[in-house]
């Protein structure tokens, strides 16, 4: 056997136009494909050694102390940690039921004619920037709330009840409820247009069979629907609480911006990304930036283990 | 018997010369991933002449096409053991280039596959890769390869227009223009007729029977009848082995092996 | 007690109904309202002086045009490395990494990315290129957090968009003897250019609106500027800023901006959807 390429008959013919650079191209693809991959790490590196300062001088304190003083160079966490959290979980739940309602009112209950101008138009909504929700808390939410809630709610509770205890607060609507709601508002349309799209992907004929039984709308989608979207739909709804909890803008104009536990739901408080939002940029000094970057790493954390739930619940085919 | 007929087929390529063999399929064996896929396949491919390769679903003759231009090379994990010479040398040799193997082994799908600009550039395509061409010579040479596609006087007023503009069956005869605008050697044509209509088939097998002058045809196919109407040998694989290869006349009328003639009479596929 | 039985289901059903409308109707008013205060306190703040004058210090007349512009760059510039590293990297992982556990490690990352908190990509950027490689506050180092935040969007669209291409399509180019990445270029990206547009579409529409990323690397500039070694002025960290402060023309023009980020994020959306409803061109 003759060596292929010195035998005149296959090299014959020179290779085609553009061959040499065959293996440049396929490295530059490779070298696009782990910048991805550096990027992250890059980004769990950069906070891990910004906020080691932090971490090396408080310890475990770091979670466990609401103490934040740029004076005494004393960081607590806990304040926007559980400000994220609690934020995050409640925005989740004032607006998955509603988001539910939506997504299933799109997929059973809407006029014909209407469902593709209201489905666009979910899905446009979701796109608007969080700081346009930002603002319509902080100009026209938060003063409403303020004059037509807190303040009849506040004088109507009785003196020493626990609804005086959940209800006690500046009555400014800057608190951890409004941001929350704002919040809630915000994460609507993605969660409504996700759902959606997952009630969708349920058989016509499957839904067919249960109403051909005589089952109810109610019946059909929560006997037929949901189930066979079941793991899907947790996936969607982790993903949404991954989006709550990184949420910025929306968040930082109305939520009070104290370090301190909220001592109800009408208290100001703060998350983590709205600290790192706030005071970054005016740090007094490099144990502050240290805490801030340290805090950056916390929310990552957390953001990651529910985005790496959410991904695996839903299988790595989901759209953005 | 049902196993591999080695007296038929050492019995045929003995009688045919060298010069008449333009791919040898040496003793080929297959792997997708951990899973065998052709086991030791030999089989000699006539100098212009078309040789059918024929059998169940599964059987291996698309995974045997897809090695004659190394196509499967695309996808790790898929490799190929043993020889297959074309004119003389292995171009399962590493230091093939596999283009150049490519532009000399031509294939035409199952499906109609047009690429997305005009019916002239689709034509052009491969050429200009390989050869520098004056505008009046690659007009020829596109008018040259679609007349012999049979497609010629149904798009010649059209040269500009998209590719994907045509009917099924003229996609196609376009895929078969590209593939022999580079003047190939081979066109491996798998299962080409398979998406298409019976008069489209009907044009294109009368296309192949034109092209089997100049080129070296292997047709897989489905079709039993297709294979009686155009080919000169037929394969007959089964579970990834050859078992029986002869002269088409001779294949359906009188097969060697049982396997071969349960198939040909129904009893199975 | 079978009548009883129906009539319970049947009133659940009931509810279960009134309920789907009423969550309709109390998202819509809610998504309604905002647009609603929006357009008219970002119509009221809007002249022809946002368009031309750059901001203002409070109490003094001005615009947004440092801002406008600012934001414009800032964007572009991050789409061109976005679109580069994302294009490149989707192609990676349908054309060569496929199921390789290397691929799949890569769009599990990704994935991350896709939805990570934004102010962190930020933080990272600021600690590469602000706090080290750079010195100090630039549009560059904004446009690269925008773009990081961009290019999971895009690497996912050319992906799953080139993926839906048939297998044929590739294999018969590559058949012909065509290089690999010429097969890719030429006629795999062409039948798939409306689809990574969009990508590129969606992506821009996310970047525009994001504030976060910006706050601690392209910052501010009170003034007019295109140096891209400078800070440099943004609409949302324009709006950030004067919507918190206490002077009202400030307030006014904060609306404004809101208005015409908003306006244009919408108006990158439709575009986008539009690319993907047209018909294949020849």
């Amino acid at each position: 056997m003759t060596a292929a390429i010195d035998d005149p008959a296959l090299s014959r013919r020179s290779p085609p136009k553009g061959a040499a650079l065959d293996p440049v191209f396929r490295y530059a693809c490779f070298a696009a494909a782990t910048a991805l991959l550096a990027s992250l790490t890059g980004v769990v590196v950069a906070l891990a050694i910004g906020g080691w300062p932090a971490f090396a001088k408080f310890g475990f304190g770091f979670f466990t102390s609401t103490e934040w003083n740029p004076v005494t160079e004393q960081f607590g966490a806990l304040g926007p940690i559980v400000g994220t959290l609690v934020s995050a979980v409640l925005a989740l739940i004032l607006s998955l039921p509603i988001a539910f309602g939506v997504a299933v009112f799109l997929v059973e209950f809407c006029p014909t004619l209407l469902r593709r101008p209201i489905g666009v138009a979910v899905e446009l909504l979701a796109g608007v920037p969080s700081i346009v929700y930002g603002m319509w808390g902080l100009f026209v939410f938060a003063p409403f709330f303020a004059m037509h809630v807190q303040l009849p709610l506040m004088s109507a509770v009785p003196e020493g009840s626990i609804w005086e205890k959940l209800t006690q607060g500046v009555p400014n609507g800057a608190n951890i409820f409004t941001a929350s709601v704002i919040l809630a508002i915000m994460i609507l349309p993605y969660m409504a247009a996700v759902l959606r799209e997952l009630l969708m992907t349920v058989p016509q004929q499957l839904r067919e069979s249960g109403y051909g039984m005589g089952s109810t709308s109610l019946e059909v989608v929560m006997s037929v629907s949901l189930p066979y979207v079941r793991r899907s739909a947790v996936g969607a709804v982790m993903l949404g609480l991954g989006r709550a909890l990184g949420e910025t803008m929306a968040v930082t104009f109305i939520i009070g911006n104290s370090h301190n536990l909220p001592k109800s739901l009408f208290d100001s408080g703060s998350t983590i990304a709205s600290t790192i939002a706030n005071e970054f940029n005016e740090a007094t000094g490099a144990m502050h930036t240290s805490a801030l970057i340290a805090l950056g790493l916390v929310l990552f954390m957390i953001t990651f283990v529910v985005l790496a739930l959410a991904r695996a619940l839903l299988g790595s085919e989901t759209r953005a | 018997m049902n196993a591999l007929n080695t007296d038929t087929f050492e019995h045929y390529a003995s009688e045919l010369p060298p010069e008449a063999v333009k791919l040898h399929v040496q003793n080929l064996d297959f792997f997708y991933g951990k899973n065998q896929a052709l086991h030791g396949v030999s089989l000699p491919v006539v100098n212009k002449g078309v040789t059918a390769m024929i059998g169940p679903s599964g059987c291996g003759k698309s995974t045997l096409l897809r090695v004659l231009n190394r196509i499967y090379g695309l996808y790790p994990g898929q490799r190929a053991k043993g020889t297959v010479m074309l004119d003389g040398e292995n171009i399962l040799d590493r230091k093939v280039d596999v283009a150049t193997l490519r532009s000399r082994v031509g294939m035409v799908f199952q499906k109609p596959t047009p690429f997305p600009m005009s019916i002239y550039d689709n034509v052009a395509f491969g050429v200009r890769l390989y050869e520098g061409l004056g505008r009046a010579e690659m007009d020829q040479r596109v008018e040259e390869s679609l007349r012999k596609a049979a497609l010629w006087d149904e798009v010649k007023d059209k040269l500009k227009s998209s590719g994907l503009g045509l009917s099924g069956g003229q996609q196609q005869r376009l895929c078969v223009a590209r593939g022999i605008a580079v003047k190939p050697e081979v066109l491996l044509l798998d299962e080409p007729a398979s998406a298409l209509d019976p008069v489209s088939t009907a044009k294109l097998e009368e296309t192949i029977v034109d092209l089997k002058k100049d080129y070296t045809i292997v047709i897989v196919t489905h079709n039993l009848q297709q294979a009686t109407r155009v080919s000169d040998n037929t394969a007959f694989m089964f579970l990834g082995r050859l078992i029986e290869f002869a002269p088409t006349a001779e294949l359906f009328s009188t097969p060697r092996a049982k396997r071969t003639a349960d198939y040909i009479g129904g009893r199975f596929g | 007690m079978a009548s009883l039985r129906r009539a319970r289901r049947s009133i659940a059903n009931v509810a279960f109904t009134g309920f789907c409308w009423i969550a309709t109707a109390v998202a819509i008013a809610a998504l309604a309202l905002i647009l609603w205060s929006l357009l008219r306190q970002g119509v009221g703040g809007l002249n022809l002086a946002v368009f031309t004058q750059s901001t203002p210090a409070p109490g003094s007349p001005g615009g947004l045009l440092n801002a406008i512009v600012g934001s414009i760059i800032l964007c572009v510039l991050a789409m061109v490395l976005a679109v580069l590293v994302g294009v490149l990297a989707g192609t990676w992982l349908a054309e060569y990494g496929r199921d390789t556990a290397y691929a799949q490690a890569v769009r599990f990352v990704n994935d991350i990315l896709l939805s990570a908190p934004s102010v962190l990509v930020g933080l990272f950027v600021y600690y590469i290129l602000v706090a080290h490689v750079i010195g100090h506050f630039s549009a560059i180092a904004g446009s690269v957090a925008l773009a990081l935040i961009a290019v999971p969007i895009i690497t996912r669209t050319t992906e799953d968009v080139l993926k839906l291409q048939p297998t044929s399509l590739r294999e018969s180019g590559v058949a012909l003897g065509t290089p690999h990445w010429v097969a890719i270029r030429k006629i795999l990206w062409k039948s798939a250019g409306s689809g990574i547009l969009t990508g590129g579409l969606l992506a821009f529409a996310r970047i525009s609106g994001e504030t976060a990323p910006l706050l601690f690397t392209s910052l501010n500039n009170q003034f007019f500027s295109v140096s891209l070694t400078q800070p440099m002025a943004s609409l949302p960290i324009v709006i950030f800023q004067f919507a918190l402060s206490a002077y009202d023309d400030w307030v006014r023009l904060a609306w404004a901006g809101a208005l015409i980020t908003a306006a244009a994020v919408l108006a990158a959306n439709i575009l986008a959807r539009v690319v993907t409803r047209e018909p294949r061109r020849s």
